[in-house]
């Protein structure tokens, strides 16, 4: 139900599309719609903790402004002088408005990825361009945090004969450090030796690789793709009517909002909480089939 | 036609100067079969295995052939090979390559170029079949040593090979995963007639399972018969290689008589029924030490009372009131499963781990009033699980001089002394990762030893090393008690510490549950006792090593 029940394509190209969106569209109402959108779709995803971070980022949009505004005079609308007599302008004030709604949005999305992509799914598109790529990722996601744990066996074996890098004095304590990477360097390396030979011996030289990968593109997905392509179409011409943009600089041009524009906002709004829809309409359906007996916290956990 | 045909095969190392590591080895080995390969470390097994497969082959000087199949093994190609022929290795951690299970599955496919469809199919299918669907999603980092193996097992499997050679793979595997491992590879010998060839050091598990069993010297065939004959020749022989064999087969040797050679506890048992059929057991119990008293010891070593700890402030506890004392100049043996707590009782003796109620006493002074410098010189000292992880230098000489201080290097005659006890002075000149396991373990010992402690920490060190290890080992920790050291050591190893310790306890779930001498301890024990035990309890009250049940028979016959 959630958007990481998808295809890893899907999830792609919605956090592509989304932030791209929201980092170059500085038209006031995109910015007030992607503000929203990923404001309740975090929300949504990681509960209570992230409206509070949510509400915690939304003051700090204004600070920002405020130190934006602070340092940049362009604009005619001058508010008031600062005291080495720059004056601070609303042009700059709105824009660092806008700049700052645009990190704050762009900070959520991240929490929102952070949640639905996985590192599978990144190797996973790298498959797609290059299989030996996404191995060699995986094979570095292995190692590093192995080197770490054989790091921390390396500290405690040495500090069990009097040599860790905790005791001592300072010239000690970085010889033994020392001492330690040593150790760590020709570990890792002498196992890295043993991991080449079972690569060898399941045939890693061979030519031809290909990439397997757990995920499937059915017929949900290609829904989802068609609507959310159709979506980027539409908001793709929003940018070649130049619907999506304001100028700041020296005075603030915007464009008239006419019937055209309100259907490119609709279609933004789609487009952006459509993962959040689906998620709410997946919710809602299995609610009604599995009658009352699950309550809302059930489905939470069933996702 | 024999799957794999060995004819006069020979192999020199480059650097071993003329002494061959292989020589005139001829051997058959038919579709099917499972053959397993013993001999003491350094015997040439590895090497021999590593043969059997051309891309993992060392390189060096080889004379005669190798038939696979009926073909040159050269001439198989590397995809054929890659996928007929499974290699298995000791370490569970190196072998695996990705950090899910469900791609390290895949790996072998992938390089053989499979498509998705085929791949799904293949890796389903081995995942139902090693009961791996409940972890399929992890990653490698969360499972056990005995699941890594397993998955290493199942990814090699799932490339569907012909012959399964598997090179020590349970050496790193505490003993209940290790016969989890072997139950399976007997398994799929059964089920699907891969051919089998393994070499091990615990024989208990696979020597009855065998078709063939190989022993190897100094690269040399000495025996290649069934499990029975070899140990048959062994006996005659006279050979060291019988101190391997599996408890059943030393007791039966041990015992004139003219019943069939057991292999098993359960045949054992029923050997010795046959043996005392009709017959008075006048004898059934050997002489033993006094129970152990914690009473009775008036100047412990280290003394712990309810020590609890945990890693962070939220997580479980780890020892929950370990309460423990410890004679001066014993061999206090821990044993227990796999993650109860007990490496981490050991670092808390130490005070790598300092538990957040309780106290430690080491000879009778609290830890904490100890200062870093003096805990660690001539006081405490701990083996870890890894030798590697002390290893800094080239040679195991220049290992030895780093523990001493700049100002001592005149203490040499300390090394040789040290190198004496732990007998490495033939491997001073050596790089320390170029020897075999038990032998590291003995410089890791060494270097430890150098600190001069009085109490010593060893953390599972019989892990991973032959029998023959074993015994030398013992004998090194004998004359370090002598010297009035006192050494803890936790263990898997049931047969090692009934042997060898003065005093046994079980660890469990954070604590400590019984402590006893090791006789009246293992004697009481059903399951986690000596193989020894389990076959002749019905009998003998407290034979608990093949040497006791053998006196026993001896005395009642």
């Amino acid at each position: 139900m959630r958007l990481d029940s998808y295809h890893p394509t899907i999830q792609f190209i919605y956090f592509v599309a989304a932030i791209a969106a929201t980092i170059c569209f500085n038209h006031p109402v995109f910015l007030v719609l992607s503000y929203l959108a990923v404001f309740l779709y975090s929300i949504k995803l990681n509960g209570v903790r992230q409206l509070v971070v949510n509400i915690c980022l939304f003051p700090l949009v204004f600070v920002y402004a405020g130190y934006y505004a602070f340092y940049h005079h362009f604009g005619i609308t001058a508010l008031w002088s600062n005291f080495i007599d720059n004056s601070i302008t609303l042009e700059a004030f709105i824009y660092g408005i806008t700049i700052g709604i645009r990190i704050a949005a762009v900070f959520m999305w991240c929490s929102c990825i952070f949640t639905i992509v996985s590192t599978d799914k990144i190797i996973y598109l790298f498959g797609r361009i290059s299989p030996k790529l996404s191995l060699f990722l995986s094979i570095i996601l292995r190692s590093v945090p192995r080197i770490g744990i054989r790091a921390k066996k390396i500290a405690l074996a040495r500090e069990g004969i009097g040599k860790g890098c905790r005791k001592g004095n300072i010239f000690l304590r970085v010889w033994h450090l020392f001492g330690m990477i040593s150790i760590l360097v020709t570990w890792t390396l002498e196992d890295f030796l043993e991991s080449a030979a079972s690569m060898k011996s399941r045939g890693y030289s061979l030519k031809g690789r290909s990439a397997f990968s757990i995920y499937r593109f059915d017929y949900r997905d290609r829904g989802v793709v068609i609507t959310m392509f159709a979506c980027l179409t539409v908001l793709f011409m929003a940018i070649l009517l130049d619907q999506t943009k304001i100028y700041y600089d020296p005075v603030i041009v915007i464009h008239r909002i006419t019937p055209m524009s309100v259907v490119f906002y609709l279609v933004y709004g789609v487009f952006l909480l459509l993962p959040m829809g689906l998620q709410s309409v997946g919710e809602w359906r299995f609610n009604r089939i599995n009658g009352k007996k699950y309550g809302y916290f059930e489905v939470y956990m069933v996702k | 036609m024999a799957h794999f045909e060995i004819k006069d095969l020979g192999f020199e190392y480059p650097t071993s100067m003329g002494k061959p590591t292989l020589e005139g080895i001829n051997l058959t080995i038919e579709r099917g079969e499972y053959v397993t390969f013993c001999g003491r470390s350094g015997s040439g097994k590895t090497t021999l295995l590593r043969h059997l497969k051309s891309v993992l082959a060392p390189h060096g000087k080889l004379s005669g052939e190798i038939l696979f199949s009926g073909k040159p093994l050269e001439d198989a190609s590397l995809r054929e090979q890659s996928f007929k022929i499974g290699y298995v290795m000791q370490n569970p951690d190196n072998q695996i390559v990705t950090d899910k299970v469900w791609h390290e599955l895949a790996f072998g496919l992938e390089s053989l170029g499979y498509d998705q469809k085929t791949i799904r199919l293949r890796v389903a299918e081995m995942a139902s079949y090693f009961g791996i669907q409940g972890w399929f999603y992890k990653d490698v980092a969360e499972l056990s040593g005995g699941q890594k193996q397993l998955l290493n097992l199942a990814s090699i499997m799932a490339m569907q090979p012909e012959v399964l050679i598997l090179d020590e793979p349970t050496s790193q595997l505490d003993p209940i995963a290790a016969a989890d491992f072997l139950n399976t590879v007997k398994k799929i010998n059964r089920e699907l007639r891969t051919t089998i060839i393994i070499t091990e050091h615990r024989l208990e598990d696979i020597f009855y399972a065998s078709d063939k069993v190989v022993v190897l010297e100094e690269g040399r065939i000495i025996a290649a018969d069934n499990p029975r004959k070899v140990g048959e020749f062994l006996k005659d022989e006279k050979h060291f290689m019988f101190a391997a064999m599996p408890t059943p087969v030393q007791v039966y040797y041990g015992v004139p008589n003219e019943e069939i050679c057991p292999l098993t506890v359960r045949e054992g048992g029923e050997w010795l029924d046959k043996i005392f059929v009709e017959k008075e057991v006048k004898v059934s119990a050997v002489d033993e030490a006094n129970a152990f008293c914690e009473e009775d010891i008036a100047q412990p070593a280290v003394e712990l009372k309810e020590v609890w700890f945990r890693y962070e402030k939220n997580a479980p506890d780890i020892l929950k009131g370990v309460s423990l004392k410890v004679p001066k100049a014993e061999l206090f043996a821990v044993v227990g499963g796999n993650g109860t707590g007990k490496s981490t009782m050991l670092k808390s003796i130490c005070g790598i781990c300092r538990g957040y109620r309780g106290k430690v006493w080491i000879n009778g002074k609290r830890l904490e009033k100890y200062k870093a410098a003096e805990l660690f010189y001539e006081n405490l000292a701990m083996l870890p699980q890894d030798p590697q992880s002390l290893f800094v230098k080239k040679t195991v000489k220049e290992d030895l001089q780093e523990m001493l201080a700049r100002k001592e290097q005149d203490r040499a005659e300390e090394i040789t002394k040290v190198a004496e006890i732990c007998e490495i002075t033939h491997l001073l000149e050596r790089h320390p990762y170029d020897l075999s396991g038990g032998e590291q373990q003995r410089v890791a010992l060494a270097k430890v030893l150098l600190t001069k402690p009085k109490i010593l920490l060893l953390d599972e060190p019989t892990k991973g090393i032959d029998n023959f290890f074993k015994l030398k080992f013992a004998e090194i920790l004998d004359k370090l008690k002598k010297q009035g050291i006192t050494i803890i050591m936790v263990s898997h190893d049931v047969e090692f510490c009934a042997k060898y310790a003065d005093t046994v306890s079980m660890f469990f779930d954070g604590g400590i549950i019984t402590t006893n001498t090791p006789h009246k301890f293992f004697s009481k024990n059903s399951f986690y006792t000596t193989a020894a035990n389990r076959m002749s309890r019905h009998i003998f009250e407290n034979a608990i090593t093949n040497e006791d049940v053998i006196y026993l028979c001896q005395k009642n016959l």
